[in-house]
């Protein structure tokens, strides 16, 4: 025989138990995961986390909300993600600049390797040397040895804290190259400049359709690897310099995160990744489609944080 | 082409998405800190699976109503709904107070679809030309006009010129903080990571209009907020609203030419926004009136000349967008954005590949009038009544939108606090009699006339002749000092007789 006590109990402890369950309960993810994009809404890395989102929650079998932290050229979205909870439900899609570029030139509250785990690494454009069509310099080396002998060069960024721009720094360091940096807000600020004869050079991506035009010239790419649209133009590397500016968008979870949540997110936004869906989607967005699993995107970040911060300490002095 | 493009625009589905596109549009708009942007972005996804022109019409249909329909709650509320639309509330809510809420929206309405048509055409008939001309303005060229923007906002914005030049120093000032655009140093942050950014731009502008006004209610006490409940009666169906015909129109040509010009030329400039364009001409419309007094009052030009300005610019900026794929602010990155997802990359390609869908998707900016027209004019039957609504009721709500549009533009409380400062500072303003518009301006502008000094200074190796050599910077700047010299010479003259009579 029950009394009404024993009954709310009874009612309570059974609310404590279904409160409590997805504690314990191995069934990751029990709720909705959020992915934050340390980018404004309908950029190049929003459409492409978006898209992986759509693609990833039917293999995860639970929603995927993208959240938009933009702000402080995402290191204020970093620094979010690296307090939050490691339980596997808050994930971030970052790029270069705030994962090895910002931590290396300022403090900004978080160390990439330490304060986060990676997942996967999708895509990354790349990131050329351009000059304008009429300009008479045709290759990298040319450029270089007029900037040399006296001419003074003017190269546009896509702003102060581009990981272009210390490639660059890095160069005319190591070729006693006169360069002069010009930063704007933006690389499509940085393209009009170009484009409008205000500057010589610009560092930034998405050009295909401009030098396949013949208004701008392709004369070098930052990146580790030879653009695939343009296959015989070098690297910065190929053209005899130890230097790279290797552009990555980065999916991680703060450190902390179980190894087993982590598998399920692995595999789960790596089977999205490779659909053909997303690589159609990427394919219009100009973008490549290159994979790294975590370990090897971390290879890559700690080796250019270590890298940046060598090149920052040298431009301090 | 045109006829093809034409052929293209008829389908019930381009119908459907013009009208959804155009009435969320509307709808976003007019709510404060939502912006046009954000409506864009949350609906790319929808149109994943759309064909081209039915998804790029429901985008560019929501992109025109949210202009337009931030100056719904600007007249009614004087709570601007976008940036753009607070040039608006100047003279739109005066007269909203007067009982003439159906007429400053109907005024709004019309200026806003000449604005648009206007810079369609332009687009239509110049887009290639135009791009080289955005091309042409580098930092040098910006430089000066911003300098230009910034002399006529202090120059012609009524009152004092002395307050107006505080105030706008007050605001280039407050957009010192931040990181350095050029070395990416942090500058009066004390140390905080969100101060980093600086102030952001919709939250200083929420608190400066929106939340002064319910602090100025609030601390009125009762003699000031009597006359708002004499209103009430006033402006439901409108007995002192003025019919707005063709005729109101035609008076106004002038200023609608004009303002539509300043905004499509401004758009087609990358980085400057519509907010600048609808200050300048609403200054240039009173320095042309010939009673300047009625403006800041009630004066319906005041409400036709940023209206068709900041319209004006949706055409402008898509030019550099389409022919070289360089977006002139958030809104078109946005949309170039859409636009790759279905096949139609910006650029020089585009339009030569896709001429007719360009065309099409022309020809509907123009055509999205209609369904802007119809909803305007029916939204405002309901609208109207929000004016009717008691102070004591309406001001808390306001008070929550303020904060509710200052958190959702970064998702932060550091934005709650800027509004909430830039509320208090407003309202001590506005109290002493200040006018806030130069320190908009002054925050607007400060920043990139400062990226682009700097930037031109770099390439010229510091030197000053970067200036001198460009005839469209020395043209700005000569233009900006023939007005300065106007200006004291009115002064001195106005002296001078003064002491001769």
């Amino acid at each position: 025989m029950r009394s009404p006590r024993n009954r709310w109990l009874y009612l309570l402890s059974t609310l404590l138990i279904m409160l409590a369950s997805p504690a314990w309960a191995s069934d990751y993810p029990a709720r909705p995961i959020t992915l934050i994009v340390p980018y404004g809404a309908g950029g190049t890395t929003d459409i492409s986390a978006r898209q992986l989102a759509r693609l990833a929650e039917p293999l995860l079998g639970q929603p995927v909300v993208i959240e938009n932290r933009p702000g402080g050229g995402g290191v204020n979205a970093m620094r979010t993600v690296s307090r939050a909870a490691p339980d596997g439900y808050t994930l971030i899609a970052t790029t270069s600049s705030p994962s090895f570029v910002a931590p290396a030139l300022r403090d900004t509250g978080y160390d990439t390797l330490k304060d986060f785990t990676p997942i996967l690494n999708y895509p990354g454009p790349w990131h050329g040397v351009l000059v304008n069509a009429d300009s008479p310099y045709h290759t990298l080396t040319e450029l270089l040895d007029a900037a040399r002998d006296g001419s003074r060069l003017t190269y546009a960024t896509a702003g102060a804290l581009s990981g272009a721009r210390l490639a660059f720094t890095q160069l005319g360091r190591d070729t006693d190259a006169r360069l002069q940096h010009v930063p704007f807000d933006g690389a499509a600020g940085a393209t009009a400049a170009l484009l409008g004869h205000h500057v010589d050079i610009a560092l930034v991506p998405a050009y295909r359709d401009l030098v396949k035009s013949d208004q701008l010239r392709l004369l070098a790419v930052l990146d580790d690897q030879p653009d695939p649209d343009f296959p015989e133009v070098p690297t910065l590397e190929q053209s005899g310099y130890d230097i790279q500016f290797p552009s990555i968008v980065a999916l991680m979870v703060p450190h902390g995160v179980s190894a087993k949540r982590a598998e399920t997110l692995r595999a789960a936004f790596s089977q999205a990744a490779s659909s053909p869906e997303f690589a159609a989607v990427m394919k219009k967005l100009n973008q490549p489609v290159r994979l790294l699993p975590g370990d090897e995107v971390e290879a890559v970040i700690g080796k250019n944080l270590v890298a940046y911060h060598h090149l920052a300490e040298t431009l301090k002095r | 082409m045109l006829l093809d493009a034409f052929h293209a625009l008829l389908d019930v589905w381009v119908l459907i998405a013009a009208l959804v596109g155009v009435a969320v549009g509307i709808v976003i708009g007019a709510i404060p800190g939502l912006g046009p942007t954000l409506a864009i972005a949350l609906l790319i996804p929808v149109t994943f699976t759309m064909s081209p022109i039915p998804s790029l019409i429901l985008l560019l249909g929501v992109y025109q109503g949210a202009i337009f329909g931030g100056s719904i709650s600007a007249i009614l509320l004087n709570v601007p709904g976008t940036p753009s639309s607070a040039a608006t509330a100047l003279d739109g809510h005066p007269m909203a107070r007067q009982g003439r809420a159906g007429e400053a929206l109907r005024i709004a309405l019309y200026a806003s679809v000449f604005g648009n048509i206007f810079s369609c055409l332009v687009l239509i008939v110049l887009a290639q030309p135009l791009a080289s001309l955005a091309l042409d303005f580098g930092p040098a060229q910006m430089a000066a006009l911003m300098t230009f923007a910034l002399i006529i906002i202090v120059l012609f914005g009524g009152g004092s010129i002395l307050d107006a030049a505080l105030m706008a120093l007050i605001g280039v000032a407050a957009g010192i903080i931040g990181l350095d655009p050029i070395e990416g140093l942090p500058r009066f942050t004390f140390g905080s990571f969100a101060a980093e950014d600086g102030l952001a731009l919709i939250p200083v502008l929420i608190g400066l209009f929106a939340m002064s006004e319910v602090l100025l209610q609030a601390f009125a006490g009762k003699q000031k907020t009597a006359p708002d409940t004499d209103i009430g009666p006033v402006s439901g169906s409108g007995t002192s609203n003025r019919p707005v015909g063709w005729l109101t129109l035609w008076k106004m040509r002038a200023t609608l030419m004009v303002s539509s010009i300043i905004g499509t030329l401004v758009g087609i400039l990358p980085g400057i926004g519509s907010t600048v364009p609808a200050f300048v001409s609403y200054n240039l419309a009173r320095s042309r009136s010939r009673d300047p007094a009625r403006f800041g009052k009630g004066e319906p030009e005041g409400v036709a000349a940023p209206e068709a300005a900041n319209n004006a610019v949706t055409g402008g900026a898509l030019v550099p967008m389409l022919s070289l794929g360089i977006p002139g602010d958030a809104v078109t990155a946005v949309i170039l954005g859409a636009f790759m997802l279905q096949g139609l990359t910006p650029g020089p390609f585009l339009f030569q590949q896709h001429g007719v869908e360009v065309y099409a998707i022309f020809e509907a900016l123009i055509l999205l009038s209609i369904p802007c027209v119809v909803f305007g004019l029916a939204m405002f039957r309901g609208a109207v009544h929000i004016i009717k609504i008691r102070p004591r009721h309406l001001f808390p709500v306001i008070a929550i939108l303020a904060i509710f549009g200052a958190y959702s533009v970064n998702n932060s409380l550091f934005d709650v606090a800027v509004m909430l400062g830039a509320g208090g500072i407003g309202f001590v303003l506005r109290r002493a009699g200040f006018p806030l518009p130069p320190l908009l301006i002054g925050l607007i502008l400060g920043p990139p006339l400062e990226q682009s000094l700097r930037q031109a200074l770099l390439t010229s190796a510091g030197s000053a002749d970067i200036f001198l050599q460009s005839p469209i910077a020395m043209g700005l700047l000569a233009v900006t000092l023939l007005c300065v010299l106007g200006v004291i010479i009115r002064r001195y003259r106005h002296t001078h007789q003064g002491d001769a009579s």
